[in-house]
Formats: structure tokens, C-alpha cells, sequence
């Protein structure tokens, strides 16, 4: 046994130890790594950063909170020269103040808060859920049940249906007939299951006139269901969030998903990246939120 | 010897390992406060499930019952309840969620695995409806309970950095005094090992086995609810799934801890040893920069394989 480990180790110690730092080394750390979005993002700010000669750990812990909160305390006193976070800095407090005291500076990478981050670059969760639900609105000519689709521990996600919601409420002949909670991961999956039992519970053509979702994963399961339960033909509009390639493509079929927001992730990444050289370069960097413009994406952009 | 005492070995060759590759941060105060920090909230879930399995049991409802014992405390917090009520209230739904797990095991005679699977997903509903879903974080969380969880007791000073022996490194060590003199020094633990080696056998002996049984499932539901309440104070906030993952690692220690016992049975010592190696793991591997995925494949085929040396060495006896 012993052995074994000694050997194991040794192989992964070999193919990691040649890397060094050129510029310094940066720590990318976030508990969301399978969601499509922030691979986008966390794929591209390694390339900005090692083609900015920086050595990069990218770090994941599965959804897990209190892990991330240890990794970043390993990292921290390994001494790396900054720290990149893809998650809200007010979920782990002890990391981000342990990260203070130690001189080590944080960037948030679509992290949602400012907290103990000397920059957070970020698109407008507020103003992204505000294109969707408003085109929902005008696509259904302010009518109709609507159905909502939400993730509310996500603090973003939760920004996001805070202000659909507040839309949906605000136009007197629109009832929001449910907000969903759909699990992470396989927020696919969840939201077609959860869609299908709401169809399926609402059988009358007409009875759903649209369908909100907070992100484009769970818009592209209400798809599915729609499809599946051949209800694509009542007109029930889709709008989701992020533009992921598989909302693209479906929004310029024929299908109900009709709308998504591009957020510029590769915008957002690489201006993390060209912040954290700023910083370890010794520029001074203003302690502020960047916000990086999303765009409405619709069936007739997309065309 | 060497087989039984392969996995301690292995973690002492680990900890070997990691100290030569990283000399200048592994082998050192903070870095090794900062493993015994870390591994504190597993420790206290593993210690408590320890109970429940040396009946020969297992109770998978302690992630999500974290999960809840944390979002209680929260939202009692965020209602201005304050902190000890808020912490009351939240143990005392651990100690009914344990009961109830003990009922449906002990008294309903429902199999542990799906008893326990289905509290699993009611406790996790029951986290989400806590808060409807949402993260309760910020100025509901007051600073005095967050600041148990960052805080600790001042040691010294190293390089110009203060170094902390951390509070809920005392809170575990708490755990793990009761769990070892609750189970190899008292007559309920015995009774519990009985249990667990024959339960018909420990009945006709006169052992109470429905109400030993209910009772490790109250201390297994507590001390699921002691590790909640300690994340959600070194997170300064409360997930309504932040505990979940507790279970998998609470039980991969239990079984790497029974590899260190004669008889193949879970030890609360030994537990500790699973729960360390499991730490060590993470703390050296993230020090090696291997990548994430790696490592969990890694942990996952050390802990495959130690169980699988253990199995090996008892039946070879």
C-alpha cells in the first residue's frame, strides 16, 4: 500500500512539476467548474493568464463550499501571488479575509459580490433578467400563466428571478403560475422532468404561455418536455439566460425557445486576466465592479 | 503487523511524501492547523456516523440533515431569535430527525440504507423550505457566530502571522472524547458493539436493541447537526445543500478507520485516521497542483484500495 502511493504520487508530481512561474503564479478557484458558463470563463482567463506568463491552478471543488473554503486556505499558504474566484465572496468569508491578511489579492471572476475582492468583473444580473422577461412579456402581448424556472441559492441566479419576477408582477394580466427550484447539477434533466409534471398537470392548449427560466440549461430541458409531450405547436415561449451554443442552436430552429442574453464571458475573462496583470505588475487598481454589456439575443439575431 | 496496520503506514508514508515534495509548506504549524480546521466538520459527521455503523447500520440522511441544522440556525438568526435559541432549535431538529431515522430502523424494522435514503431527500426538502431556497448570508448571519468559525485560540506568532489553535478544531476534538468514551467505555457502547456483531444474540442477552438502536440515531441526527452548524459558521452562511456531500466522505472515513480494527469493526480511533488521510489527501495533493479531477480519482482508488488490503487481511485470518 504504501508503495503504491509513494509511486502514484510520483507519477503526478512528475507531470506537474515542471511548470513554474514566469510572472507568478495565480490560483483559479470556484465550486461550479461543470457549469458550461464558468468553464467558458475559467478556460479562457487560464489561457489570458499563461499567455501573460503566469503559472495557473485551476481549482474545483464540485459544488462544495466548505471545501473551497479549504483549497483557498492551501493555496493562500502556498503563497501564490493572486487569487481568481468564481463564486461569491460572502460564502466564504474566512478564506477571503484569510486571503487579506496574508497580502494575497482577489479577483472575482462573475463573482457576484464585492467583498474582500480588490475587483469583481460581472455582467448585470439585473439588467440580463430584465431583457428576458420583458421580451417574454411582449412576446405573449403581456398575457397568460407563466411558469418560472429558478435556482435561488445561486446568488446571480437568484438576482435574476428576483427582477423577472418583479416584471412578471408588475403586468396586470400575467400570473406567474409556479417558480420551479431546479437542482444543480443536471439542471437539464431536473427542469425537463419538472416541466413535463407541469404540462402534464396543466393539459389545456393555452395554459402555459410562457416559460421563464434563469439560465439556458433548464429552458433547454423545458424544451425538451414541450417536444416530447407534443405541446410545441401552442405556442408557448421559451426565454433563457447565457447563450450557451445549444441555446443558439435551438433558438433558430422553429421551437418555443425564442430567446436568450449573450454575456460576453470571454469579455469578462479576459478582463479579469488583464486586471490581475495590472495588479502584479504594480499598476494601482481601483477597488470596483467592471460590468462587461450582455446583449438580447433573439430568434431573428440569431437568423 | 504491516497488514494490520497497513493504513496508518500508508498515511504516514503520504504525510513522508508530502513533506519531501514540499518542504517549505506542508510540514508546518499553520499549514497542519489549517488541515485539522479543514477536516473538522467531517470529522464530527464521521464520528457520529461511527455510532450508527458499529450497530452494523448506516445513516445517509446525515449530509442533508447538516444541510438543515444549518439553515435552521440561519433563518432563527435572521428572525432575531438569537444565537442560542438559534443553535437549540437547530440541534433539537437534528435529535428528531436522528429519532425519526431510529424509529423507522429500530422500530419499523425498515432496512437502514432505505430508511435513511428517504429522510435524505425529505431533510434536503425540508433545508430547501427553510429559506425557499435561497442562501441566507451577510447581516442575517450575526458576526459573533461566523467569528466562532474563523476564530480560535492564539498560539503565537510565525513570519509575522498570528497562528490560531481554531475553535472548531476543539469542537471536534470535544466530539471525538464523547464518541470514544460513549463507545469503548461505557455500557451502552458495548451494547451497541453487540448490536452490531449479532443483533438476535444481543437481544436474547437482555440488550434493549430497538432503544440502543434509536439512540445512535439521535447521537448519528446530533452530530450531523453539531458539523452543520459548525460549516455554517465558518462559512458565515447557510446553503440549503452545503452539507450534502458529508455523507460519501463520513462514510469513506468510517470504512478506512475499519481497516485498522482486528475485528472489522468501525472504531472511533480508527475513524480518525480515515478522516485525516482523507484531509491530508486534499491539503497535499491542491500543495502538489494536481489537477482537481485527478485528485478525486486518487482519494477514491486509495480508499478502494485500503478497504480492499483490510477485506483481504480478514479473510487470509
Amino acid at each position: 500500500m504504501p508503495k503504491f502511493l509513494v509511486r502514484t504520487l510520483a507519477v503526478f508530481i512528475l507531470a506537474t512539476s515542471f511548470a513554474f512561474a514566469q510572472n507568478g503564479r495565480v490560483a483559479v478557484m470556484t465550486p461550479y467548474l461543470a457549469s458550461a458558463t464558468t468553464r467558458i470563463m475559467v478556460d479562457e482567463v487560464e489561457t489570458a493568464l499563461q499567455d501573460l506568463g503566469y503559472t495557473v491552478d485551476v481549482i474545483d471543488t464540485a459544488g462544495d463550499l466548505a471545501a473551497l473554503d479549504a483549497r483557498i486556505q492551501d493555496v493562500i499558504l502556498q503563497d501564490v501571488d493572486a487569487i481568481v474566484l468564481s463564486a461569491n465572496p460572502e460564502l466564504v468569508p474566512a478564506a477571503v479575509e484569510a486571503a487579506g491578511a496574508a497580502g494575497i489579492p482577489m479577483f472575482g471572476l462573475d463573482a457576484g459580490s464585492l467583498q474582500g475582492l480588490t475587483v469583481d468583473v460581472t455582467s448585470n444580473n439585473y439588467a440580463m433578467a430584465a431583457q428576458t422577461a420583458t421580451y417574454l412579456v411582449d412576446a405573449i402581448e403581456g398575457e397568460g400563466r407563466v411558469l418560472m424556472l429558478v435556482h435561488p441559492p445561486y446568488a446571480p441566479v437568484q438576482k435574476r428571478g428576483a427582477i423577472a419576477r418583479a416584471i412578471f408582477d408588475n403586468t396586470p394580466d400575467i400570473e406567474v403560475m409556479d417558480e420551479v427550484f431546479i437542482e444543480v447539477p443536471g439542471p437539464l434533466e431536473n427542469a425537463r422532468n419538472a416541466v413535463e409534471a407541469v404540462l402534464t398537470a396543466n393539459p389545456e392548449p393555452g395554459s402555459i404561455a410562457g416559460i421563464w427560466a434563469a439560465w439556458d440549461e433548464p429552458a433547454l430541458g423545458a424544451l425538451q418536455a414541450i417536444e416530447s409531450l407534443g405541446r410545441g405547436d401552442e405556442g408557448i415561449v421559451i426565454v433563457g439566460l447565457d447563450a450557451i451554443g445549444p441555446a443558439r442552436e435551438a433558438i433558430v430552429g422553429d421551437g418555443a425557445f425564442r430567446a436568450t442574453v449573450a454575456q460576453d464571458f470571454v469579455g469578462i475573462a479576459r478582463t479579469v486576466a488583464g486586471v490581475v496583470d495590472e495588479a502584479l505588475q504594480g499598476d494601482d487598481v481601483a477597488r470596483r465592479t467592471i460590468y462587461v454589456p450582455a446583449a438580447l439575443l433573439t430568434r431573428d439575431d440569431l437568423r | 503487523m504491516i497488514r494490520r496496520f497497513g493504513t496508518l503506514l500508508g498515511l504516514i508514508a503520504i504525510i513522508a511524501t508530502f513533506s519531501v515534495l514540499r518542504p517549505d509548506t506542508f510540514m508546518t504549524v499553520p499549514n497542519w492547523l489549517n488541515i485539522t480546521q479543514q477536516v473538522s466538520i467531517l470529522a464530527v459527521v464521521a464520528f457520529a456516523s461511527t455510532i450508527v455503523m458499529v450497530t452494523g447500520a448506516f445513516d445517509l440522511s446525515v449530509g442533508t440533515m447538516a444541510s438543515l441544522a444549518g439553515m435552521i440556525a440561519a433563518a432563527a438568526m435572521q428572525a432575531d431569535l438569537g444565537i442560542p435559541l438559534a443553535l437549540a432549535l437547530a440541534l433539537t431538529a437534528a435529535a428528531v430527525g436522528g429519532a425519526f431515522n431510529g424509529f423507522l430502523v429500530a422500530y419499523l424494522r425498515i432496512v437502514p440504507f432505505v430508511a435513511t435514503l428517504g429522510t435524505l431527500t425529505m431533510f434536503g426538502g425540508f433545508a430547501l423550505l427553510v429559506s425557499d431556497g435561497s442562501t441566507i448570508y451577510g447581516r442575517a448571519i450575526p458576526a459573533a457566530f461566523g467569528g466562532f468559525g474563523r476564530g480560535g485560540i492564539p498560539l503565537g506568532t510565525i513570519d509575522g502571522r498570528a497562528v490560531l489553535l481554531p475553535n472548531l478544531t476543539l469542537v471536534a476534538a470535544g466530539v471525538l472524547i464523547v464518541t470514544w468514551l460513549l463507545l469503548e467505555h461505557t455500557g451502552y457502547g458495548r451494547r451497541l458493539y453487540a448490536i452490531g456483531g449479532n443483533r438476535v444474540a444481543a437481544r436474547l442477552a437482555g440488550v434493549r436493541t430497538r432503544l440502543a438502536l434509536l439512540g445512535a440515531f439521535v447521537a448519528s441526527g446530533v452530530g450531523a447537526g453539531i458539523g452543520g452548524l459548525m460549516l455554517a459558521s465558518r462559512l458565515a452562511s447557510a446553503n440549503p445543500t452545503q452539507g450534502d456531500g458529508l455523507m460519501l466522505n463520513a462514510i469513506a472515513a468510517v470504512f478506512l478507520g475499519v481497516t485498522l480494527s482486528q475485528e472489522g469493526e468501525p472504531r472511533v480511533l480508527g475513524t480518525l485516521v480515515g478522516v485525516t488521510i482523507l484531509g491530508v489527501l486534499a491539503n497535499g495533493l491542491t500543495q502538489l497542483q494536481i489537477d482537481t479531477y485527478v485528485q478525486q480519482v486518487l482519494t477514491g482508488v486509495i480508499v478502494v484500495g485500503a478497504v480492499a488490503v483490510g477485506s483481504l487481511r480478514r479473510r487470509e485470518a
